[in-house]
């Protein structure tokens, strides 16, 4: 009977394309959007030189150690500028055209001209305020002992690094990672629908087809789990795709901890399932009311998982912690995330414990409500 | 006028569910735009660009305390707990651009000469990084100089002699570029108003083709004594109309919600842009009416069509962040050239002939767009048509 019922099932959920364009397709082309539209989503904080001009007058020509301090930062590899010698006029021209951020007049004092405050004009502004500095302090000591000028060269020319880079973890902070991994949990929730279309199936008074099952002479709870079965290794299949087209096609990182994240990929796919048969189970109206609870449910679980503003994870989990640990959509990007990002497991197991039990909820839920339905006629 | 009036009946009927998408649009751009202005703040002063960080203080001495306050200078400092999991996390979200960790006995160490580096935990390369790193070189490397050139300096000296160096800046002039902060939030708006419009364009129009190419319908209505071009162009004319009503109130309500700056050249040309994306639209919605036979189809078509767009052409993202071959693709998509054309009207300051001819060249490229989409649509209506 089961072999009968499992390949039937499994038969029917291939066939119905769009079950299978929501579970499998719209995620994965969702993911080559996400890939294509973020891929370079960091550049912008990313550092690169920055254009600068220097205007070329006499009182430039004649500073020696200004054009000596300007000359160690737009050479190297890890230079600071790109720096241009050009006229005022020319400089006016490029500032207005955003060639350059800023450009440098190297008067006393030494002025910066600048079109917008931003970060960029601000680190101009700083390595001239840092050349102005040294000098003031270079003036205070000689006032004291002018004996130290040899000194105070060499020592200038000796500029020491006064910050180390102290990583705790292997893996780089990228941000862009979490709107994959809510990805992932939408995907998984998205297999609500094949747990809500087992559950409908069942109940007599939703569908016809329902209705034929409830009269064959086989158990009902038999058909549900049999025919479930079929359910969950389809979308343990398409997740398995998805994740498989996340890793190697698109190149996204989740950490090295593979085994661990093939099991939350597992749990999610199965508190989907759950999820969706749970949701079917308690309304009580036709099948397009249930598709509209699950997909604004599992919506608004992923906009506070940070799907579509990824600051509003880190917004519930300061402000409303046990909003974070209620949603189990956050719990899985969190479990994906705590696998990447940490190096200790404390955090993905308190995340896959409580996805657990939202699980164990979902499934004793369903069966108290769907066991023993009868209908007086069918 | 009888189908444009049944049109007008059958979108009338879906009109609440139209409106889901203009009020789901509203509240995310409302949302968006009150965290998007605090970033794009212009001002015609130079203003110092702070940013944040965790200061992880072990020590507590007269020389930390001065670099504490020259820090402030230019970034907010932010209170985070001190535990690994919380600092991860905020750097993470970009609660904070760096931590910074002085350790104990860093004071001491640094006034003996000894070579010491406070700990830092950034996000690598990162542009804040390289702003934050210059400042704290600057405080110790100027120390520094003291430290190693005047024997005996104490801690109270130091911090007074730095204090004064560091109190005077390099002097800053600003030319005005004229970049208007409301522009550019209006901008943005506009930019999102590609991806609601699209949609309820064309699950509007869908909905409505879906009713007229039922077969028996359609078949009672080719024995009808209109003529079949008739009815199509009638048809187009309810498609426009229903794009025009839709395009009216979501700029209206875009609109009350930016009320400061209505009367700007730019705002006068965005709504222009708009429009003609609007009509681009309507042509869109024309031919995936004309194609898509099931309303399950349509709810799919529709969320790829319109996401997919919107993905790669710079709706919800910056055209700059957007990698150059993606953008190349995108610029067969007229959401690329409506994107596009909002960017440059925000950025115009004068308005001759002159700057706003790339403008000009955009709309005729998404109009041309659009009246592709008509002429394929109706080609295939015929084309149908005739087989039945």
């Amino acid at each position: 009977m089961f072999i009968h019922i499992f390949t039937y099932r499994l038969k029917c959920l291939l066939r119905d394309y769009e079950g299978i364009f929501w579970t499998m397709l719209f995620p994965l082309i969702l993911a080559t959007l996400f890939n294509m539209g973020f891929s370079n989503l960091n550049s912008a904080e990313m550092f690169n030189p920055i254009n600068i001009a220097v205007v070329n007058n006499e009182s430039y020509r004649q500073n020696q150690s200004f054009k000596q301090t300007l000359e160690k930062v737009f050479t190297g590899d890890d230079r600071l500028f790109n720096l241009s010698v050009v006229s005022r006029e020319e400089a006016d021209e490029m500032l207005k055209d955003n060639h350059i951020d800023g450009y440098i007049i190297a008067e006393q004092p030494i002025k910066l001209v600048v079109s917008r405050s931003g970060i960029k004009q601000n680190i101009i502004k700083s390595f001239i305020d840092n050349y102005m500095h040294t000098f003031s302090a270079i003036s205070n000591i000689l006032e004291k002992d002018p004996g130290k000028l040899q000194s105070l060269i060499n020592d200038i020319e000796s500029k020491v690094k006064y910050s180390k880079e102290v990583s705790v973890t292997n893996a780089e902070p990228d941000n862009v990672l979490i709107y994959f991994y809510t990805l992932i949990a939408m995907a998984c929730f998205y297999g609500g629908f094949l747990g809500m279309g087992e559950v409908s199936d069942v109940q007599a008074n939703i569908k016809p087809v329902a209705a034929r099952i409830n009269t064959a002479p086989v158990h009902k709870l038999k058909t549900f789990f049999y025919s479930s079965a079929a359910s969950i290794i389809i979308h343990l299949t398409e997740m398995l795709i998805l994740l498989a087209y996340l890793v190697f096609a698109l190149k996204i990182d989740f950490g090295t901890k593979t085994s661990y994240v093939l099991l939350t990929t597992f749990i999610g796919s199965i508190a989907g399932f759950s999820f969706g048969a749970f949701i079917s189970a308690i309304v009580k109206k036709y099948e397009g009311f249930k598709v509209a609870v699950i997909v604004s449910v599992t919506m608004l679980c992923c906009f506070l998982a940070g799907m579509m503003y990824q600051d509003m994870k880190y917004i519930v989990a300061t402000k409303v912690p046990i909003l974070s640990y209620l949603n189990p959509v956050n719990l899985l990007t969190d479990a994906f995330y705590a696998l990447y990002y940490y190096d200790t497991l404390t955090r993905f197991f308190t995340n896959i414990v409580i996805l657990t039990g939202f699980i164990i909820v979902f499934c004793s839920g369903t069966y108290l409500i769907i066991r023993r339905q009868k209908y007086a006629s069918l | 006028m009888q189908v444009f009036k049944l049109c007008i009946k059958v979108i009338n009927k879906n009109k609440y569910l139209l409106l889901v998408y203009v009020v789901i649009f509203l509240v995310i751009s409302f949302t968006l735009s009150l965290t998007a202005v605090r970033e794009m703040e212009t001002s015609t002063s130079f203003k110092p660009a702070k940013t944040e960080i965790a200061l992880i203080n072990e020590e507590n001495t007269p020389l930390i305390n001065g670099f504490r306050a020259e820090l402030a200078k230019v970034a907010t400092f932010v209170d985070i707990p001190d535990e690994t999991e919380a600092l991860q996390d905020a750097l993470y979200f970009r609660q904070v651009s760096c931590i910074i960790r002085i350790p104990q006995g860093f004071t001491e160490k640094f006034m003996n000469g000894e070579n010491v580096q406070l700990g830092k935990i950034s996000i690598p390369n990162s542009i804040r990084n390289v702003y934050i790193d210059l400042c704290i070189d600057k405080y110790f490397n100027t120390a520094r100089l003291y430290v190693q050139n005047m024997n005996g300096i104490t801690q109270q000296e130091l911090v007074q002699y730095l204090k004064k160096d560091l109190y005077d800046t390099t002097s800053v002039e600003m030319i005005a570029k004229g970049e208007k902060t409301s522009v550019t939030n209006l901008n943005y708006f506009f930019n999102l108003f590609a991806y609601p419009m699209l949609s309820i364009i064309i699950l509007g129009m869908s909905t409505l083709m879906l009713i007229f190419n039922d077969k028996d319908l359609k078949m009672r209505n080719s024995c009808s004594p209109i003529s079949s071009t008739n009815i199509s162009m009638q048809f187009v004319l309810g498609n426009l109309t229903f794009t025009f009503v839709s395009w009216l109130i979501m700029v209206l309500s875009c609109l009350l919600l930016n009320f400061k700056s209505i009367f700007d050249f730019n705002t006068v040309f965005l709504v222009i842009s708009s429009f003609v994306f609007a009509f681009c639209c309507s042509g869109i919605s024309f031919l995936i009416g004309n194609l898509v036979k099931s309303k399950d189809a349509i709810t799919a078509v529709n969320n790829v069509v319109t996401l997919g767009m919107c993905f790669i052409s710079g709706v919800f993202v910056p055209q700059e962040a957007i990698g150059s071959s993606v953008l190349k693709i995108a610029s067969f998509m007229p959401t690329y050239w409506y994107v596009k054309a909002n960017n440059t009207i925000a950025k115009l300051t004068r308005f001759t002939l002159d700057t706003v001819k790339p403008v000009l060249y955009d709309f005729l490229i998404i109009i041309a767009f659009g009246l592709a989409f008509f002429s394929v649509s109706l080609a295939i209506r015929k084309k149908y048509r005739s087989y039945t």
